[in-house]
């Protein structure tokens, strides 16, 4: 990435926040295998069309098992945008979203990816492929046009608007199969964390569309879906969450050995990588890191002396920054709601031998797909596993899937004596970021844990 | 002003008080509805008053506390006015929208008060899907139940049947108005044409339908000025734009001859099939929204809201077209620049107004519609000769 333009925010990003102690993040170095996976993978999707290989885009939902177990290559629109912010190449997508009309208001992550697609068509028109000599394009050159269109967007109605404008950008010849993912209201009086009639009632409305999903992909491939492959498939991925969850429990330990930085990482491997051994192979590495840094007494955070819960969704552009900016306080974000509540968080539901219910019930356990009680009170019980000192609200600005109820977590927080502050940013755009907001309050946060301590 | 229509713009202007009133003569309950597609004729049938939930004037104070600044007025009026008190007099409150800022706001007003029941009940968004009939007759038959619960009676089917004529017939009347209108037979203004609509969404409808027979007695038949130019206003489609904007508009020297507003055309354009079982004739109503105005928060494929506007710009003789886009609505910031692009190509004039809850630059904007009607006008004029 040659561009002036891409040079100053490289240069700005490169940067490290001059704040508190100095010290640096101890990432896991187990998660660096993560990064050759997502090589790897977007590799593949680059190379599907010369491999006679169909693609399907897809928003929402982990819903990648069944594309992988009918041999097709997919693309999530999400992950394709928080990849670009993550590398910070998203400038020029979303000037080209801007340039149509996109409000900025409007999801950044579908801004990005909406952005994007405009360049693809810009491209696809301009007659003998005329090159785009603007380098900012080069990130976004190779990503194959969608054969198929798959959306399966839990809770945030922004999903499915999203991908009715892919379906459109691609001329509506596109077949598109939309999922409902129902929120679980919870307002029933037997209603709990996967109890009660809404709970069965709507894991069945689910898995009867995964049923119609199925069926949609043999109409579209000329080919029989394999339901063993499936069940093989998510063998692969129940292990691997299995390992996840065990790892994530070690962490309960001080100091913490491994931070909701390095679970963010992990994030790939759980809801868009191939359901194979490697993902497999991922989580056994981090979770022996793990255990080798318990037995070490080795944290995550040098000197560990708070621990934080962080609320919302993540911002890409700042995801070293943000595990930097934590350490320099001797603070360790130990969980999330975005990396402990979701991706195949209950793995004990699918039933390999006929996984589609097990499934549909982890779509729908999603972070945000509850009612604010039952949500509420599964991060309360985080906090008080995880012995949290305080609650870090990201407000991330585009994302109203995320900040819904986040003045109702806040309360919660302080209801049961944490601290709780909010910053701003977002998920795909950095301009909402501020940073000097986040500094003055984290250092008015810690100070007041402090207080707490002393008068304790 | 006739007396009829007075009484209009009292419920209009106070809906909570008009409820309040209500509640007291009846001793029935008052069922408030959250936005925008569930039916109003199951809480009549099971005998209360349902009510949209409106934004008021208010700018959003206590509010603030629970909700961003980046969420829609609507939703930050909602919230402020459940904090203030104003919706204290409910019984109940009927929600089965997917608008993930909607949802957030349910989430609110619950917490806020625990007490008050919301009977949610979450409608299949995907309106071409094979299971689409099957799950929707199933939500509605779930809120059935639940109102029964709530009222201790049981609904029957002819009350509900009874209901849905009623509202057909309301219906029916406002758009007669409209057609009015449109062919030029009357000149009633925006503001009064929202508020007839906004009074039927809050007021018994019986009382409603009455209203209106005594307004048709009374309008007086008189042409819009010919030297207007004729604009079709599109957008808001949760709550009511700020009438001073459609005064803005009209005193440029525009008259709207048309729109798709939800306090307008979308909430009256479409009846339910009186020869149906009345679960059956609800849940048609709601799948076959889309094929009659399409909605951007409903999957359908096929649909656009584009052609719709273009079908009816045309039908309604507009000359432009005015798109008043409420501010951090997603689903028409995404389906905004399909508008726009449609509207080029026809060359067919068209402005965007992005509407705030709160006070509004008006004379600026005054100056960006004078300007857009003078294009109208001249793109008009060049047409005609």
């Amino acid at each position: 990435m040659g561009s002036h333009v891409m040079d100053n925010v490289v240069a700005m990003t490169g940067s490290r926040p001059v704040f508190g102690t100095g010290e640096r993040a101890n990432k896991l170095k187990s998660t660096r295998f993560g990064s050759k996976l997502v090589n790897d993978y977007w590799n593949g999707v680059f190379a599907a069309k010369e491999e006679g290989k169909k693609v399907v885009w897809y928003n929402g939902t982990y819903i990648p098992p069944f594309f992988h177990s009918h041999d097709l290559v997919w693309v999530h629109g999400e992950a394709w945008s928080a990849m670009l912010a993550a590398r910070h190449q998203e400038v020029g997508a979303q000037a080209r979203g801007d340039q149509r009309g996109y409000d900025r208001e409007l999801c950044s992550y579908a801004r990005t990816h909406i952005g994007q697609m405009l360049i693809e068509m810009d491209k696809a028109r301009a007659e003998g492929g005329a090159a785009l000599e603007d380098p900012r394009m080069e990130a976004m050159m190779k990503l194959p046009p969608p054969d198929m269109i798959v959306n399966a967007y839990p809770y945030c109605s922004s999903g499915q608007q999203w991908d009715d404008i892919t379906y459109r950008v691609f001329g509506k010849k596109v077949p598109m199969f939309t999922i409902q993912i129902p929120l679980l209201w919870g307002g029933r009086s037997d209603a709990g964390y996967m109890q009660g009639e809404e709970w069965h009632q709507r894991s069945r409305y689910v898995a009867d569309q995964l049923i119609e999903l199925t069926r949609f992909l043999e109409a579209n491939t000329g080919r029989k879906f394999d339901f063993d492959r499936l069940s093989d498939t998510m063998g692969y991925i129940k292990k691997a969450a299995e390992l996840r969850l065990e790892g994530m429990e070690m962490c309960k330990a001080r100091p913490a050995p491994a931070s909701f930085f390095d679970w963010i990482v992990s994030i790939a491997p759980m809801s868009f990588l191939p359901g194979d051994q490697n993902i497999v192979d991922y989580f056994q590495g981090v979770k022996e890191e793990i255990t080798q840094r318990l037995l070490a007494g080795e944290g995550a955070v040098k000197n560990e002396k708070y621990r934080l819960f962080f609320d919302g969704m993540m911002n890409w552009n700042k995801v070293g920054w943000l595990a930097d900016k934590f350490a320099q306080v001797n603070a360790c974000v130990v969980a999330g709601r975005y990396t402990h509540m979701s991706f195949w968080q209950e793995p004990q539901l699918i039933d390999l031998k006929d996984p589609i219910l097990g499934m549909a019930q982890n779509y729908l356990v999603c972070p945000n797909n509850h009612g604010a009680p039952i949500m509420i009170g599964e991060i309360e019980k985080h906090c008080d596993y995880y012995e949290i000192d305080g609650v870090v609200c990201h407000a991330s600005r585009t994302c109203r899937g995320m900040t819904n109820s986040q003045f109702l977590i806040a309360g919660s927080a302080k209801k049961y004596g944490r601290q709780a502050m909010f910053f701003e940013g977002d998920v795909a755009d950095e301009s909402f970021y501020k940073d000097e907001l986040l500094n003055v309050r984290l250092e008015a946060m810690v100070e007041a844990m402090e207080a707490k301590r002393r008068a304790a | 002003m006739s007396p009829a229509f007075a009484s209009m713009k009292r419920a209009a202007e106070q809906p909570m008080q008009y409820a309040a009133d209500w509640k007291a003569r009846t001793g029935r309950k008052v069922v408030g509805l959250l936005p925008m597609h569930f039916p109003g004729e199951l809480a009549h049938a099971a005998g209360c008053l349902p009510v949209v939930l409106q934004d008021d004037a208010e700018p959003v104070t206590v509010g603030q506390a629970n909700v961003f600044n980046f969420y829609c007025g609507l939703n930050r009026s909602l919230i402020d006015q459940t904090m203030r008190g104003n919706f204290d007099g409910l019984d109940a409150i009927m929600f089965g929208d997917h608008c993930v800022q909607l949802l957030g706001t349910a989430d609110v007003i619950r917490a806020e008060r625990p007490s008050l029941p919301i009977l949610f009940n979450q409608l299949c968004t995907t309106l071409d899907a094979n299971w689409a009939l099957r799950e929707t007759l199933g939500t509605f038959e779930q809120l059935w139940k639940e109102l029964e619960d709530l009222t201790g009676h049981e609904i029957t089917t002819s009350s509900t049947l009874a209901s849905i004529r009623l509202f057909n017939r309301s219906r029916a009347q406002m758009r007669r108005l409209y057609e009015m209108r449109r062919r030029g037979e009357i000149a009633i203004s925006g503001r009064d044409m929202q508020t007839v609509v906004k009074s039927s969404m809050v007021m018994d409808r019986a009382e409603h339908v009455a209203l209106m027979d005594e307004l048709f007695a009374a309008l007086p038949r008189q042409v819009g000025s010919s030297s207007d130019i004729t604009v079709y206003l599109s957008g808001h489609m949760c709550h009511a734009p700020k009438p001073a904007i459609i005064d803005a508009i009209e005193e440029s020297g525009a008259r709207v001859v048309n729109d798709d507003l939800y306090v307008g055309w979308r909430f009256i354009h479409a009846d339910m099939d009186e020869s149906l079982p009345p679960i059956e004739a609800m849940a048609r109503w709601y799948l076959d929204k889309n094929r009659k105005l399409p909605c951007p928060t409903r999957t359908m494929q096929g649909i656009d809201w584009e052609d719709y506007l273009l079908g009816e710009v045309e039908r309604s003789q507009a000359r432009g077209l005015i798109v008043l886009m409420v501010k951090f609505c997603e689903p028409h910031m995404y389906f905004y620049p399909e508008i726009k692009e449609a509207f080029d190509r026809a060359g067919i004039p068209h402005l965007l107004i992005e509407t705030e809850h709160e006070e509004m630059p008006m004379e600026a904007l005054k100056t960006r519609i004078e300007t857009f009607v003078e294009i109208a006008k001249r793109r008009a004029d060049s047409k005609a000769a």
